[in-house]
């Protein structure tokens, strides 16, 4: 109530005349009414009242901070975020050393960042996330829907189309060998047209596109509430040329980061972004660096870099809050992103349920 | 493709004319702008700022589409979706040919082959939907003078004499290609922000540019202070004017390129001349460990070009006159290899050598090995000597022997 009236949120030159005509606080405004507000300060009746009405909303809602109601404030303590992290799900990769690394797999509310040489397997890590984000929670999936945001062109949808199917009867499998009745439910609802159609699919041409829809981002993720997944594939195609200000360029990147963490974190969801490698040249060296400059890397909150190694493909976890950092090799094959060889022999019946290569034990002990 | 006028966005008249004053004329300087700012110079409050913002952005959004939309559509019309290089086991592999809607690269030593595909090509284009083709006009930008009509007109009387078996079916195909000879930079960025305008009146259905490299390189010696990132200008806006073609018109787009040395990491301390009598012959890279100590050739136009195209299809000799053919980057196909010869009928599959267990030895795109024969050509190598340092073998010759 004792709020400065330099600090509302009105218009500028609305602003200039109330602190010239002398208003301090926001308690002043309120005592004054619509009425002599206007007769002061020489607007409308109706705008005083607007300006009214937005004063009292600010001051409502500061209220209700400084109360400490637990509904609209963003106060927890550690223990209760140490609950909800360890209820939240994982989006898998269905590359088991990978989820390993990434301590589970895609975490929500976080921004997890994939760069990597050209043709190294970005676009096809984005593909299969979209499609495992759809697997039906009896499957130990999220059951939600996915947002893809395509800069480079690179999206094609017969890919996504062996992906989604691989996937499909992979859940297939599962539900054969276990029998139970949720399986075989989710698997009615769990087709390949079910999958396409809950991608929702945007072009953005240059980076004036990219930043209207992540404007409109917000909007269209209250509409559709079961989106788990928002992937920008290519952040950096479109700021990596025309751009003269480099100044203005790293404000529009900074300005992206802060709007996609606070999506992530409201709609919790997990956002995906790839990133290229560009030349560093050195003084007797060049290397490979993740573009956009250095400033950049801190938007995202996990690190991954995709690169060759001959003729193996590696991930390296290269920042991360909770793991360590590590390297492991991994495949594309027709059906998708996968690991290398079956992985080791040791049996977690939660862990292996989604293992592509095994089959489930229980089986053997019906 | 100019930013969008904010009265194009359903601002207010006075609102725009207000905004004017500031230099804010164009959708594009209203969203580069920071909310405080925004708020002096719109003079309004912070919910009607927001508000503001939501209306410009939805003038300047793309459309969404579900992927299953996508799928709907390409089943509608599956011919529309790949460009069928009549070459089975390529085809098969990159599930109906040369993509529509993005852009194919093709790299090679000189005189392998890349004009021989290109002009072949051209021909598939023209054919009717029955055949393969896609029933329509080809642009041809050509930056080398390497286009030969005649060999166009041998290559169609060869590859499908019983379609072309009158003169009159030969004059219309040739008249359905448009040649651009284009000698600059500057001269094709221009030709290809025209093309818009001739993709719909002459109803052209593949475009290729052969070859970007020979232009950029004349240009861009990467040498001189400065030129690496206006090449780099140049080439990231050239792709990105190709690709919005590519997608709106739903047409496959292919790009000719050329190889250049690359130098590994840890580069020449010392460089000493040996005589180029020595047969030297090109390493066939990555032996010995992982850290690749010798040079090698791959496809020019550096790392950032690899990023920019989507598909990647690279030329390579083996055992002359048999070469081979590499899918190097693809987002539909994994690594494969295929071996060909040129003929008369252009490019003709070697059956038999299959090589489908190659799926997982490829490599990085942009650092791809490629093969040359050395004893016709020696080029700029490096290479170890038993001391550690490293060489650098000068001279680009000829050799006439052999």
């Amino acid at each position: 109530m004792q709020r400065d009236v330099g600090s509302l949120p009105l218009a500028p030159a609305l602003r200039a005349r109330l602190v010239a005509a002398g208003f301090q606080t926001a308690q002043e405004l309120l005592d004054t009414g619509p009425c002599g507000l206007s007769k002061e300060i020489g607007i409308s009746k109706e705008e005083a009242l607007e300006a009214l009405q937005v004063v009292r909303q600010e001051c409502h809602s500061d209220a209700t901070q400084t109360a400490g109601a637990p509904g609209t404030s963003r106060k927890c303590t550690a223990l209760e975020l140490l609950e909800q992290e360890q209820a939240q799900g994982f989006i898998i990769t269905f590359c088991s050393a990978l989820d390993n690394i990434l301590g589970g797999g895609v975490q929500l509310t976080k921004i997890t960042e994939i760069c990597g040489e050209p043709g190294v397997g970005k676009t096809q890590l984005c593909m299969q996330l979209a499609v495992d984000v759809q697997i039906p929670e009896c499957f130990g999936g999220l059951a939600g829907e996915a947002v893809f945001i395509d800069t480079e062109g690179s999206f094609m949808v017969d890919r996504v189309v062996d992906v989604a199917t691989a996937c499909v009867q992979h859940c297939q499998l599962i539900a054969e060998a276990h029998q139970e009745e949720d399986h075989l439910k989710a698997l009615e609802t769990f087709s390949l047209e079910s999958i396409l159609s809950h991608i929702y699919y945007f072009r953005c041409r240059d980076y004036i596109e990219l930043l209207a829809q992540v404007y409109l981002l917000p909007d269209f993720l209250s509409e559709h509430s079961k989106v788990r997944l928002v992937v920008i594939d290519g952040i950096a195609f479109p700021f990596r040329h025309d751009f003269e200000d480099l100044s203005l360029r790293t404000r529009l990147l900074n300005g992206l980061a802060q709007q996609l963490i606070i999506i992530a974190n409201d709609h919790k969801a997990a956002v995906v972004l790839t990133n290229q490698m560009t030349t560093r040249i050195g003084q007797s060296q060049s290397t490979l660096v993740p573009a956009l400059g250095e400033s950049w890397g801190h938007a995202a909150t996990v690190r991954l870099i995709f690169h060759w190694d001959n003729n193996q493909r590696l991930a390296t976890l290269y920042k991360s809050p909770s793991q360590k950092e590590s390297t492991i090799p991994y495949h594309i094959t027709p059906h998708g992103f996968r690991d290398v060889q079956p992985p080791a022999v040791t049996q977690n019946p939660e862990g292996t349920e989604l293992n592509p290569r095994k089959r489930p034990r229980r089986e053997e002990e019906k | 493709m100019a930013p969008k006028k904010l009265r194009r966005a359903r601002l207010s008249q006075e609102l725009c004319e207000r905004l004017s004053r500031y230099q804010i004329t164009t959708c594009q300087d209203f969203l580069c702008l920071s909310l405080l700012d925004l708020m002096k110079v719109t003079g309004q409050s912070y919910r009607n700022v927001q508000k503001l913002l939501c209306k410009v952005s939805l003038a300047c959004a793309p459309k969404m589409q579900t992927a299953y939309e996508m799928k709907v559509r390409r089943a509608v019309n599956p011919s529309s979706a790949f460009l069928s290089t009549s070459l089975h086991g390529l085809d098969k592999v990159l599930h109906g040919g040369v993509p529509c809607g993005s852009l194919t690269e093709i790299t090679s030593p000189p005189g392998c082959g890349k004009t021989q595909f290109c002009i072949m090509m051209s021909v598939l284009a023209t054919l009717p939907v029955s055949m393969g083709g896609l029933d329509g006009a080809v642009i041809y930008i050509d930056t080398e003078s390497a286009f030969s009509a005649e060999r166009l007109v041998e290559i169609a009387g060869n590859r499908f004499p019983a379609y072309f078996d009158s003169d009159e079916k030969l004059f219309s195909m040739t008249r359905s290609i448009y040649l651009y000879r284009e000698l600059t930079c500057g001269s094709v960025l221009k030709r290809i922000k025209s093309l818009e305008e001739e993709i719909i009146s002459k109803k052209v259905k593949l475009i290729i540019i052969d070859s970007v490299a020979s232009v950029v390189r004349k240009e861009f010696d990467t040498k001189l202070q400065g030129n690496l990132t206006e090449r780099s200008n140049f080439l990231a806006r050239g792709a990105s004017l190709l690709k919005y073609l590519a997608e709106e018109f739903s047409i496959p787009v292919i790009l000719t390129n050329q190889i250049t040395t690359w130098l590994s990491n840890g580069l020449a301390i010392q460089a000493d001349l040996v005589s180029p009598a020595d047969d030297l012959c090109l390493s066939e890279g990555a032996s010995g460990g992982g850290k690749r100590e010798s040079g090698s050739v791959t496809a020019a136009l550096g790392n950032t070009w690899s990023h920019s195209v989507n598909t990647r299809l690279i030329l390579q000799y083996h055992d002359l006159p048999t070469r081979q053919i590499l899918v190097a980057k693809s987002p539909v196909a994994p690594f494969s290899a295929f071996f060909y010869t040129v003929e008369k009928s252009g490019f003709v599959l070697q059956d038999g050598k299959d090589q489908t267990n190659l799926t997982w030895e490829g490599t990085n795109p942009a650092l791809q090995n490629i093969k040359f024969p050395c004893s016709t050509w020696i080029y700029n190598q490096l290479c170890k000597t038993e001391s550690g340092n490293v060489l650098i073998v000068a001279g680009l010759s000829k050799t006439e022997s052999l």
